[in-house]
């Protein structure tokens, strides 16, 4: 990446941006027919589908119902042709499975889990196209497929990430800026009571700079709770106007 | 493929169907006609091509990605390609894990059998220096959703993938006993793939005694015996595989032949005319891809 | 003649919707505060946390006095009792079968809430355990009615009327919950020729027509004789049209369907597969509801 400054003096990005401007966002929901709710997110280049099923009856061995709660079963897997260089395998490995634990960690905390007990639910995201935020766009993705499911939680579940580059935080990082080498902070709250629900941080950032790269991630989850939100409203009042006409 | 059982009652109907005078398939089609496709190429942006197929209730995504390497001594001269399915756990929660392992290699089988023909694409424009130096095609076919018919439907992807694919131009150049490979960073100055000749599988299920082509889920599990052909738009037969626990006369088998053979031909001009067509409207289209 | 109807994604001519979305009132996400007036009863789809009422799911808010629940747009099955439910046999286990009703957990079907062939009435015997089997086994098709929820949410069906039981031929269609309307009477002999049986549960069963006296023996008797083709026709274009409706999101009940026959005549039924087709067949949809007001 010689050559290639991260930010610019005059305070633009790699790809135009702004330090606080997050990437565009599109979403569907409803992708799928089969599935019990889906949904489709595009934050600039990264591309992922989200699949939700459930609740249903545990499958695979029952030694592992819960008697009071719903069991959470996530899955996270990148399509061969994602990334940049071809991916051997689209799971199994390391980060795989670790984003998939992650993933479980987060939704088993926003579902309302006690009111399902002994039943599944599985949550399946596939990362299309990667280029920089794979973990917060597949949250998001999947947060979408889990409303479209009419599965209840607690809230919206929206994360963003965020760096920090010649003393300046900037929000939402692509591919070219997390290879960069720099600090990057990965962030999930529950956007109306301001709960963090999942927090990562790589590399090395200074603990002054810690709170102002926290608050300007947490700024942009609540500017893509908005966006989100929006779709939401948007495709329940599409489908329910057409239903209230033949009513 | 779900594993679901279904009554006698519900495959004695469709059974029924098919052997009547005027065949009647659960849908009202005939024995030979196709579910409606929709299909997009250019869809994910870091690959060499993409396609993307929707046949019914069977979503399918193929990405070709190009890369240099070196070529396999028994074809010096020639480029490779290689195919790999997953099937992803979205399209039913029995892909999970290793789930769809045993049906993503049996649908990797059958299209590297039917690519395996030199008559179907043309490896050598691939060679760059015999012995040193190919271009390697990776073929992927991501599966979504399954509603049936999925070898059908990977091929078609897989073909327009191919007919999408932009190779990057690579000059050569020798000094002395060096050679050094440049690649063009010119994003037109590009080789296409010649596909004219790249087969689609057709595959026949033998349902009672009549065969019917692009079976839903339901057919699938009614059928006796499947027939997979990989056909060329000429009506050449690239590979056969026959699958399912039913025997079939050799008879049927000829049979089968004669109707993949000409809905295959069908099938290829159909398809090369949409790719063409949708190529016309050339920048003036915005990829779609699942926004709508 | 083989057929290939394959079409790039540009060429859909679709008029995407570009009115602007009105948004409907009550409309509220995960999250949303609904109220803080502690009077009221929480229903299905809210929860409470600190004195306030939250939304847990995205639909529209619904107000009966003082109960207050969030409706949202798809959802698996919730069963309620007396209604009508389509399912397939999963397993046979000791006394019961495990049904699968597209609802959280599998419902079930104990032996003693079946019918014995002849209309008997005794308590059941091992005998009757070991022909379990014999009646109903694993992919077989009943219709049912729920009798009982019990506490995790499982229901428990039964099939102690003739109407009820093992199904014959036909077609099953899978559709969601929400767009199947609540009526009295969930079984319709249509006049076009075919029978439908809407299942609460969003299975709907369409079969040739069944004849009321001599047909209704609980499914112990299967007619496994081929049905003629104008019928197989009727059918299928039934098919189709309840599938076009459940992609528009409409209602789906017996005069919604019947104009959607109606409508679908000017097409062929393999027509009916192509998206512009069912467009079109819905806007013919809802002129004529908009005429008739209904």
């Amino acid at each position: 990446m010689a050559g290639l400054e991260l930010l610019s003096d005059q305070g633009f990005r790699i790809d135009g941006r702004r330090s606080h401007e997050l990437r565009k966002i599109q979403c569907r929901l409803g992708v799928f027919k089969q599935a019990d709710g889906s949904a489709y997110i595009e934050q600039g280049n990264t591309k992922v589908l989200a699949a939700v099923y459930g609740p249903h009856e545990v499958k695979g061995s029952r030694a592992k119902m819960l008697q009071d709660k719903v069991l959470v079963n996530c899955q996270y897997s990148m399509a061969t042709f994602s990334t940049g260089e071809r991916k051997r395998r689209p799971r199994g490995d390391r980060k795989s499975t670790e984003m998939t634990m992650h993933l479980k960690q987060t939704f088993d905390a926003a579902i309302i889990t006690n009111l399902y007990p002994r039943s599944q639910i599985d949550i399946y995201v596939e990362v299309l196209q990667s280029d920089g935020g794979n973990y917060c766009a597949s949250v998001n993705a999947a947060t979408l497929a889990l409303i479209d499911a009419g599965i209840p939680l607690k809230d919206y579940v929206c994360a963003c990430s965020a760096g920090f580059v010649n003393d300046t935080p900037i929000v939402d990082i692509s591919y070219l800026e997390e290879s960069g080498g720099g600090p990057e902070l990965i962030v999930t709250i529950l956007p109306k009571s301001e709960q963090i629900v999942f927090l990562e941080q790589n590399s090395r950032l200074h603990e002054d700079n810690l709170s102002k790269v926290l608050d300007v991630a947490s700024k942009g989850c609540k500017d893509i709770y908005a966006i989100l939100d929006r779709a939401v409203r948007d495709h329940v009042s599409k489908v329910s106007n057409v239903a209230n006409t033949t009513e | 493929m779900a594993d679901v059982n279904y009554s006698e009652a519900e495959k004695t109907f469709i059974l029924h169907g098919i052997q009547d005078k005027f065949p009647c398939r659960e849908d009202g089609r005939g024995c030979e006609d196709y579910r409606h496709m929709e299909i997009e190429t250019g869809v994910v942006s870091n690959t060499s091509g993409s396609a993307r197929l929707r046949l019914a209730n069977t979503d399918i995504l193929v990405g070709v990605k190009a890369e240099l390497g070196v070529p396999s001594p028994e074809k010096p001269d020639s480029g490779c390609i290689e195919f790999f399915v997953d099937c992803s756990a979205n399209a039913t929660p029995e892909f999970e894990g290793r789930g769809g392992e045993e049906l993503a290699t049996e649908i990797s089988t059958v299209l590297s059998r039917c690519y395996d023909n030199s008559g179907c694409l043309d490896l050598k424009s691939l060679c760059i220096i015999p012995k040193q130096q190919c271009w390697i095609l990776y073929i992927d076919v991501l599966l979504l959703e399954c509603g049936g018919n999925l070898f059908d439907a990977a091929s078609i992807g897989v073909k327009a993938a191919l007919y999408n694919t932009r190779i990057p131009n690579v000059t050569v150049n020798q000094e002395d006993d060096e050679m050094e490979i440049e690649l063009s960073d010119d994003p037109y100055d590009v080789n296409r793939l010649d596909i004219s000749s790249s087969p689609c599988i057709v595959t026949l299920s033998k349902i009672g005694h009549y065969h019917v082509v692009d079976a839903s889920q339901k057919e699938e599990a009614c059928c006796l015996a499947r027939l997979m052909m990989g056909v060329t738009a000429k009506g050449t037969i690239s590979a056969l595989k026959k699958e399912g626990w039913g025997s079939l006369n050799p008879e049927s088998i000829f049979d089968m032949m004669e109707t993949g053979k000409k809905i295959g031909q069908v099938l290829n001009t159909s398809l090369l005319n949409v790719l063409e067509e949708e190529e016309k409207s050339g920048n003036k289209r915005k990829t779609v891809g699942f926004l709508k | 003649m083989a057929t290939v109807d394959i079409r790039f994604v540009g060429a859909r001519g679709k008029k995407d919707n570009i009115e602007t979305v009105e948004e409907i009132q009550n409309l509220v996400t995960p999250g949303d505060i609904i109220t803080t007036d502690t009077g009221f009863m929480r229903g299905h789809g809210t929860f409470m946390e600190n004195e306030k009422l939250h939304a847990s799911v995205a639909g529209v808010v619904e107000r009966v006095n003082k109960l207050i629940c969030v409706k949202p747009l798809k959802t698996r099955y919730n069963g309620e009792i007396g209604d009508v439910v389509i399912g397939r046999i999963i397993e046979v286990c000791q006394r019961r079968w495990k049904v699968e009703t597209h609802s959280k957990l599998n419902s079930v079907l104990m032996l003693s809430s079946v019918n014995l062939p002849g209309g008997e009435l005794r308590r059941r015997s091992e005998e009757d355990e070991k022909l379990m089997r014999h009646y109903l086994k694993e992919g077989d098709l009943i219709s049912a009615e729920v009798q009982n929820i019990m506490g995790d949410g499982c229901l428990s069906l039964h099939t102690r009327s003739l109407k009820y039981g093992k199904l014959g031929q036909g077609t099953l269609l899978s559709i969601s919950p929400s767009l199947i309307k609540r009526r009295k009477t969930h079984f319709h002999n249509l006049p076009c020729g075919a029978s439908i049986i809407l299942g609460n549960n969003g299975y709907v069963w369409i079969s040739p027509n069944v004849n009321e006296e001599t047909d209704n023996t609980g499914g112990y008797e299967q007619n496994l004789e081929p049905v003629p083709n104008d019928v197989r026709i009727v059918v299928a274009r039934l098919r189709n049209s309840i599938l076009a409706l459940a992609d528009h999101h409409m209602i789906i009940y017996d005069t919604s369907i019947m104009y959607a026959y109606e409508a679908s005549l000017l097409f062929t039924v393999k027509d009916m597969l192509k998206p512009e087709v069912t467009s079109e067949i819905i806007d013919l949809i809802q002129q004529r509801m908009e005429l008739e007001g209904t």
